[in-house]
């Protein structure tokens, strides 16, 4: 690696030091009360999935260029040279977490790994190691932030095709749109991803909640975080707060996606409208009696899995039980301790990376599977569509037996008058 | 000899202090000016008052004690443990009564407090020495406790020796001249300090401490000023808002 890039590179590890950074990189104690939090290791074993050992291939680094104690004695702490070998290091750290921060519950100090993995990304993007499907995917978000025009036409025609199956869910009044977009007053504006399942079931809930809403013309994930690009991510999430403050809306609802739900939520900053999950939408209709469900609908044991970003990084944990407790009479939890959920092993980016990942995926989460057998449930609800794709592929590769579903499209199909 | 005792035990120490008190200060200083982080970095379920349980958790280490009970039995013991010797060494100055409301005479703990500490010692070194934790382990965490290992056998030694075996030419009124001197920068060594049986003793326990003090601020030793900030952004403190 020539100095010039080594340089560019640094300045980029730099920018992510802030105070917090600096309390994660400097306090590492290498106790190893963290061993046992990670699936991946608790699941494959290798001493290099412990979180502190991934941490410590970014503080490496640290100690080398950002501490005075690299340059007089490097060896006490092991500090490294920022080289190619350290790049595939990095990236077989940073591509191998799920950024759950289950090991952040464990660790005395509450380091944040996902927070130090944030640097090894920003450093692959840097040296152009990352991987690329995801930052393809992150431009073509922004291009459609861009030039909305160029879309809109496409998107208008593709989400009157799922009218009739709204109205199959949920009936409206005649001359109400089933899936009202860009209503300029709006209360809520729900924030769907690309995908019917995404939007049908969800619209249908919201009619029968006589709510005053309206599509976002955007998808809520968010690549620019999967891959760790600050300004990627900045640009994703502000299409839809422009959009938000445009239409004046009250309430953005995100779809059940943790990544979006997390960034919008704790990112966004103060804005004139608040931000829900889906989740904690239904959970409100259903305390003010705005919808009603019938429990008959759900045959046999029903399990939830909290998706890590949404619950124990974000904190909607109540409200998907309160909504379980109205489906069904049979309910097993995963855990006792929501904090202490596995990871479904997809987050992170490894779903999106699809096929690529698929392995890794299906070998760093056994200890998922062996949670959800245990359980007995033959219904295992989530709330987050990567969480769904990987326990899906989960299902199929371990023959769970398992029906995996969205809890919203579960509300929307035990819809009562 | 003479001169090598005297520039352990009175430039040395001058040195140590002060980098180590310097050296503390900068690096903190330097740490806590940096950009706060925008974002919440909380773990749920919420727990109020979090200051409440941040105080726990850092002081506490429940999470410890709930996934590794032995390690917690021993980092307790040793922290505790380390505690007492800071108090005991602050009797060794002069008197306070403060420390006097469970009366005991100086050096408290009749040597137990050194022996316990010592033997939490060595099982934190050893258990560095087995998979995974081996694995983690880098060469300072080694130093450092092999360094606060020596510290503390040596500086329990002068106890020991005193209490257990009955010997008695090196005394608190000594080391109480020795250090206050030191204090009041007109430095002075009795002639029991550095002539008497066990001044080796306390010449090697003195230039173990200074080595330990002067790597303190850049060492992961610095994890005693910022776990209680650290487990604050855990429990949901974000720069700026109401944190109650
Ligand atoms: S638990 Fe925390 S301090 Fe201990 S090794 Fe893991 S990350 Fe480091
Ligand atoms: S954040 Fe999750 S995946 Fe990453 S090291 Fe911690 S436990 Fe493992």
């Amino acid at each position: 690696m020539d100095k010039k890039t080594r340089d560019d590179l640094l300045k980029l590890f730099q920018s992510k030091l802030n105070e917090a950074m600096r309390f994660y990189l400097e306090t590492c104690t290498r106790c190893g009360v963290c061993t046992e939090a990670c699936h991946v290791h608790a699941s494959m074993g290798q001493v290099r999935y412990i979180a502190a050992y991934r941490s410590e291939i970014v503080r490496r680094l640290y100690k080398k260029y950002f501490k005075g104690r690299g340059k007089f004695w490097p060896s006490v702490g092991e500090a490294k040279e920022l080289s190619e070998i350290a790049l595939d290091e990095l990236f077989d750290a940073a591509y191998s977490c799920t950024g759950c921060r289950r090991c952040m519950v464990y660790c005395p100090f509450g380091i944040d790994t996902q927070q130090l993995m944030s640097i090894a990304k920003l450093l692959l993007i840097g040296a152009n190691t990352e991987p690329e499907i995801l930052t393809l995917l992150a431009d073509t978000s922004i291009e459609k932030g861009k030039s909305l025009e160029l879309f809109k036409e496409g998107f208008l025609e593709g989400i009157k095709r799922l009218e009739a199956d709204v109205l199959e869910k949920w009936q409206t009044e005649a001359g109400t749109t089933a899936i009202p977009v860009d209503v300029e007053g709006a209360d809520l504006l729900y924030v769907a991803l690309a995908g019917a399942h995404s939007i049908i079931p969800a619209a249908a809930v919201f009619n029968a909640a006589g709510e005053n809403w309206a599509l976002s013309f955007f998808e809520a994930v968010n690549f620019g975080a999967f891959v760790g690009d600050p300004t990627k991510t900045k640009l994703i999430l502000d299409r839809i707060v422009n959009e938000a403050k445009r239409l004046k809306i009250k309430e953005v609802c995100i779809c059940e996606c943790g990544t979006a739900y997390r960034v919008m939520k704790q990112l966004a900053g103060k804005q004139p409208f608040k931000v829900s999950a889906i989740t904690e939408v239904h959970a409100r209709y259903l305390k003010e009696g705005r919808i009603k469900v019938d429990k008959s609908k759900l045959n046999g044991a029903v399990t939830y899995h909290d998706p890590c970003q949404i619950a124990r990084n974000a904190g909607v944990i109540d409200e998907p039980r309160y909504i379980l407790q109205h489906l069904t009479d049979n309910f097993r939890e995963l855990t006792d301790d929501p904090r202490y959920n596995w990871c479904c092993g997809g987050g992170g980016g490894l779903v999106a990376m699809g096929e690529d990942t698929l392995d890794f995926r299906m070998k760093s989460s056994k200890v998922k599977v062996d949670q959800v057998k245990a359980t007995g449930a033959n219904i295992l609800a989530t709330a987050c569509e990567n969480c769904h794709t990987q326990l899906s592929n989960l299902n199929d590769h371990y023959d769970m037996g398992v029906n995996v579903q969205f809890l919203s499209s579960l509300v929307a199909d035990a819809l009562v008058r | 000899m003479e001169t090598l005792y005297y520039i352990i035990l009175v430039p040395m120490v001058y040195v140590a202090f002060g980098v180590f008190f310097i050296g503390t200060a900068i690096r903190l200083i330097k740490i806590f000016r940096e950009p706060k982080h925008p974002t919440t970095l909380q773990i749920f379920p919420e727990k109020k008052p979090k200051w409440l349980w941040a105080l726990s958790d850092t002081f506490l280490l429940p999470t410890v004690r709930k996934h590794k009970p032995v390690l917690w039995v021993f980092l307790i013991l040793f922290h505790v443990g380390i505690l007492l010797l800071i108090i005991g060494h602050l009797e060794l100055f002069g008197e306070f009564e403060i420390f006097q409301i469970i009366p005991h005479e100086v050096f408290l703990g009749k040597g137990f407090v050194g022996l316990i500490v010592s033997i939490s010692l060595l099982y934190l070194l050893f258990r560095r020495f087995k998979s995974p934790v081996r694995e983690l382990s880098v060469p300072e965490d080694y130093y450092l406790l092999v360094l606060l290992f020596l510290i503390v056998i040596f500086g329990s030694q002068m106890d020991w020796a005193r209490r257990w075996y009955e010997y008695g030419e090196l005394d608190v009124e000594h080391y109480r001249m020795y250090l206050s001197s030191l204090l009041h920068f007109q430095p002075e060594l009795p002639y029991e300090i550095t002539d008497t049986g066990h001044s080796f003793m306390l010449v090697l326990h003195v230039f173990f401490a200074n080595l330990f003090l002067m790597f303190f601020p850049f060492s992961q030793s610095m994890h005693s000023f910022l776990s209680l900030p650290m487990n604050k952004l855990r429990r949901g403190f974000v720069y700026g808002q109401e944190n109650t």
